[in-house]
């Protein structure tokens, strides 16, 4: 005991007092002069006297050192002192320190689960080496008004960059491909990327088996392989270790698998590419792009996604200068009808988790709120219990016990309580990460991934501290300036009373106010989430969608004769009303953009408008309604003389003109004109919240691949199955790609809305909850300690209703005072969620109407049952008692 | 002749008692004194033995001047240090009877 003591003495030197070891070495040096001085009184010259005064002390660092051991030695007494009486007298009221805990915990253990997301999507480096030296490489044009990152570039232009600039240490390109995968007798769709050889050397990425694709593998006649993700090395080909002999069939072909990747490496996501296929969640094969030469040289339509990792020391500035050098020249080779094309490079860990940054920072936000709201609560039951415990200080102090010595005291009791509740937080914390799965939007990266690290503990652990801090310094401030002999002098714990219930009320105003600000932003969420699920999107939600691609085994004469026998195969069946097809699905992330002009009209060079292919009876299956004119026939031929123009389209471009019968172009010469002959509503295409935007409808009557739409009184589940199987007693080879019903893509596309919201409301919630029992407890505490004076106003005459409206008065004072202050913070702090609305200003009057309406109901229930108590005081009881 | 562990403290405690407020140099040359230089203390010695009689509060220390203008830390006893030294005084008479009890009978 006594060495281990001595090792703690040793700690807590490093962080020795400075004040005290100043304070010693001027004690020493007075010390010695006093005895120099008298060694001089006794005849000595000055230096004999230094010298003797030395003798007599001894050594001083030897005595500085002792001191300092001692000093050492009686902190970790009182430390431990502390803790015992803390922990003693905690276990002694067990109902104060339950609650204390628990209120604690659920704001430690919002904050915790908040962060370890932040810490899974934000501060955890990508698996990508040096992920900060890795850029996106876009060659925009500025003539097509679009966002730079839809323009991959070209591959002739990559090729030549890759030649001629600088500033890279690897390049690579890839292509993000969804392929028919052959699993036993039946065949599901499989997320490929298609990569260059040096796409794993730009990642850094290696296989845990195996080995990955290299230029060679990139040689036509040498690309037939394939590297497997660890979830599809699991899941189809059971973790075997002979995976390397294993063969993969995709669309048909064969592929050797020549490695498995680790874990962590699933690029790309759904959610790394801007303009990613929506059919991707994470990949499962790489195989090599393989490009042809002709490919290769193809400056104007072939192009793919290119990025590529800095060298060391070159910042994304001068990337991008000499990339805009260089493409300067490339430019000059494109095809003359459109030039323009710049360059842009993008940092990939910001174009990766930038989406997500400031919904995440927010949440945290909001915890902290909650946290803040605990640690209140916390306060003011330490507040109430210091003001019982009065008597208990005041004896300590009397047996010499200093301020400091009180104020530590305390502390330390409010530190076990914190960690106590950072503990219980940590448990919370893990059962949220259990839930979160379920919560998953899908497109913030690596959700999935949260833990709770170190990282994460070493911030509950300071977060608790904190906390601790927090609830603890103002119980034991208010408690250390209150002359404690003199309060025991006196023995009444009225006045007391008196002086900390203001400073609880106080705690309770601010902790409303902060109710409020929570309440508010997640009203405004709510509506905006309301706004969003309640959008029309233009067609039936019963729709059943799916997406069906050929292998390169059809022929296109065979393709479009697939499709004409599945089409009249499943209108065949029991049930099913209307099918039909179409290149580009709403909502499902892909849209075709072309030039285009339209007759009589002033049209700009580079004017774009979506373009879809569509059978004839599309438009009926996805229950758009007709608005003028009429829909596609099965006479109509698909040879652009007709065309269908939505709602946006007739607004926009026929804008005092009957649009049946205008005519519009689509070639790039302008030179075949379709016409126009039906109108039929709009529909939200690329997402709920983007307003529809000008549509063509073309007939594809030669549909060869991409979505059907089947509409149909059957359950969306039979039906399911029963298109299954009806494919594969066509081609048991071919998949049935994201089928499910337009709503439920519907609900897909407001998921992270759905998820942002309802973690908002819950944490709003807890904070309301949270809040309420402290102003119970409050009230419900300021009641007990005034049962003399309502006993004194009751024999004076006053009625029990008085007496409950006493309570009730003070109630409504400081919620309202709360509300009020609430209300003006949130006026300002809702700036920060604008960008997340929608449909709904910030300062919503409904918002703030429900607000004010939530916090006055709840409040004014958790000020009666201490109303009615104070109002249920007998007086003579009252009067006997204290 | 070593001091017996423990016994500093009230050594301390009885001196300020006597003399009042002293400072570290004071006390040290009063135990000197009276022990007629039989205690062979390195001054330096009583400082752990200060720093944990205040750190109990049962001195409350000070800065001041002596009487030739030198600036030094005083030590005065407090309620608690009376109380301990009442304590202490009564545990060393015990404890000195009970050994000279036994040395007596030994002779």
């Amino acid at each position: 005991m006594a060495h281990l003591s001595r090792i703690f003495a040793k700690l807590r030197n490093l962080v020795a007092n400075k004040r005290a070891e100043e304070d010693l070495a001027r004690e020493v040096a007075s010390h010695l002069t006093l005895l120099v001085d008298e060694f001089e009184r006794r005849g000595m010259s000055p230096e004999e006297a230094r010298l003797a005064a030395r003798c007599a002390y001894g050594s001083v660092e030897q005595a500085k050192q002792a001191h300092r051991d001692e000093r050492s030695l009686l902190w970790i007494q009182q430390t431990m002192q502390d803790l015992h009486y803390g922990l003693r007298t905690l276990s002694r009221s067990p109902g104060f320190t339950i609650t204390a805990v628990l209120t604690l915990a659920l704001g430690i253990g919002a904050c915790t689960a908040i962060f370890s997301l932040v810490n899974a999507v934000l501060i955890r480096s990508l698996p990508y080496g040096d992920a900060g030296r890795l850029v996106y490489l876009y060659t925009p044009n500025p003539q097509f008004n679009l966002p730079a990152e839809v323009f991959g570039p070209a591959y002739s232009d990559f090729y030549d960059l890759k030649k001629e600039s600088i500033s890279f240490q690897d390049m690579a390109a890839f292509d993000e491909s969804v392929f028919s995968l052959a699993t036993q007798g039946s065949a599901e769709r499989a997320s490929t990327a298609r990569v260059d050889g040096d796409f794993f050397s730009t990642f850094l990425a290696s296989p845990q088996l195996g080995r990955a694709i290299t230029p060679s593998d990139n040689q036509v006649g040498h690309e037939k392989v394939a590297l497997i993700s660890h979830a599809l090395w699991q899941s189809m080909f059971a973790s075997s270790a002979n995976i390397l002999n294993r063969t993969l069939l995709l669309d048909g072909k064969t592929y050797q698998i020549i490695g498995v990747m680790p874990q962590g490496f699933e690029y790309p996501h759904y959610s790394d590419l801007p303009y990613g296929n929506a059919q991707y969640k994470t990949t499962q094969i790489w195989i090599p792009l393989a490009l042809t030469p002709h490919q290769m040289d193809d400056r104007d339509s072939a192009s793919g996604n290119a990025v590529a990792r800095l060298k060391p020391g070159v910042s994304i500035a001068q990337a991008q200068a000499e990339m805009s050098t260089l493409m300067a020249r490339l430019d000059k080779l494109h095809d003359a009808r459109v030039h323009g094309w710049g360059a842009k490079v993008e940092n990939f860990v910001d174009s990766t988790v930038g989406h997500v940054r400031s919904l995440l920072w927010l949440l945290l936000g909001a915890v902290s709120i909650v946290l803040l709201i605990a640690c209140g609560n916390a306060a003011n039951l330490l507040l109430a219990r210091a003001a019982s415990r009065m008597r208990e200080l005041g004896v300590r102090v009397a047996l010499g016990a200093g301020r400091s010595r009180i104020i530590r005291q305390l502390l330390t009791e409010s530190l076990i309580i914190g960690l106590v509740a950072g503990g219980v937080g940590i448990c919370l914390a893990d059962v949220f990460l259990r839930v979160l799965p379920h919560l998953n939007p899908g497109n913030i990266p690596r959700l999935n991934e949260a833990t709770l690290d170190t990282r994460v503990l070493f911030f509950t652990v300071a977060v608790s501290v904190l906390t601790s801090v927090l609830t603890g310094i103002l119980p034991a401030l208010a408690v250390s300036r209150i002359n404690l002999i003199d309060f025991l002098a006196t023995s009444s714990s009225r006045s007391v009373a008196g002086a900390h219930t203001r400073v609880q009320s106080t705690l309770i105003v601010v902790e409303s106010a902060l109710v409020v600000v929570l309440l508010a932003g997640a009203g405004l969420f709510i509506r905006s989430y309301i706004n969003v699920v309640s959008v029309d999107t233009g067609f039936s939600q019963s729709t059943v969608a799916m997406n069906i691609e050929l292998d390169a085994r059809y022929s296109q004469l065979h393709g479009v004769e697939f499709f004409h026998n599945l089409f009249a195969r499943v209108e065949a069946l029991p049930g099913v009303q209307t099918v039909g097809g179409i290149s580009n699905l709403p909502l499902s992330n892909s849209e075709d953009l072309r030039e285009f002009e339209v007759d009589g009209y002033p049209n700009q060079k580079g004017q774009l408008v979506e373009s879809c292919g569509v059978t004839p009876r599309y438009v009926s299956a996805m229950g758009i309604p007709l608005v003028a004119g009429r829909l596609f026939t099965q006479e109509d031929k698909s040879d652009q003389s007709v065309a269908i123009v939505n709602e946006s389209f007739a607004k926009r471009y026929f804008a005092n003109r009957n649009p049946i019968g205008g005519r519009v172009s689509r070639e790039n010469d302008h030179t075949r004109w379709s016409t126009i002959v039906g109108v039929i509503g709009d529909v939200r295409d690329s997402a709920l919240e983007k307003a529809p935007e000008p549509q063509i409808y073309e007939l594809d009557g030669d549909f060869e691949g991409g979505y059907i739409a089947v509409r149909s009184t059957l359950p969306a589940k039979s039906l399911e199955a029963t298109i299954r199987s009806t494919l594969h007693s066509i081609d048991p080879s071919i998949a049935v790609g994201d089928i499910q019903t337009m709503a439920d893509l519907e609900s897909e596309a407001s998921a992270q809305r759905r998820f942002q919201t309802s973690l908002l409301s819950v944490f709003a919630g807890i904070a309301l909850f949270l809040a309420l029992v402290g102003l119970h407890g409050l009230m419900a505490y300021s009641v007990s300690h005034r049962t003399r004076e309502v006993g004194i106003r009751m024999a004076l005459g006053a009625q029990r209703t008085d007496v409950m409206l006493l309570v009730l008065k003070k109630a409504a004072l400081l919620l309202a005072l709360g509300l009020v202050s609430g209300l003006v913070a949130s006026w300002f702090a809702t700036r920060a969620i604008q960008a997340f609305l929608f449909g709904v200003g910030r300062h919503d009057p409904i918002t703030i109407l429900s607000v004010c309406a939530l916090l006055a109901v709840f409040g004014l229930i958790a000020a009666i049952v201490p109303a009615r108590r104070a109002a249920s005081v007998d007086p003579m009881q009252a009067l006997r008692t204290e | 002749m070593q001091i017996l562990q423990g016994t500093l403290d009230l050594m301390i405690l009885r001196t300020l008692t006597t003399m009042g407020p002293q400072h570290a140099y004071g006390i040290a040359s009063r135990l000197q004194q009276v022990s007629e230089d039989a205690l062979n203390l390195n001054q330096g010695t009583i400082y752990p033995a200060l720093v944990r009689i205040e750190q109990r509060g049962w001195t409350h220390g000070s800065w001041g001047k002596t009487e030739n203008g030198r600036e030094a830390k005083y030590y005065a006893i407090t309620r608690a240090g009376l109380k301990a030294l009442d304590k202490e005084t009564e545990r060393w008479r015990q404890m000195s009877g009970v050994v000279e009890k036994l040395l007596a009978e030994e002779q």
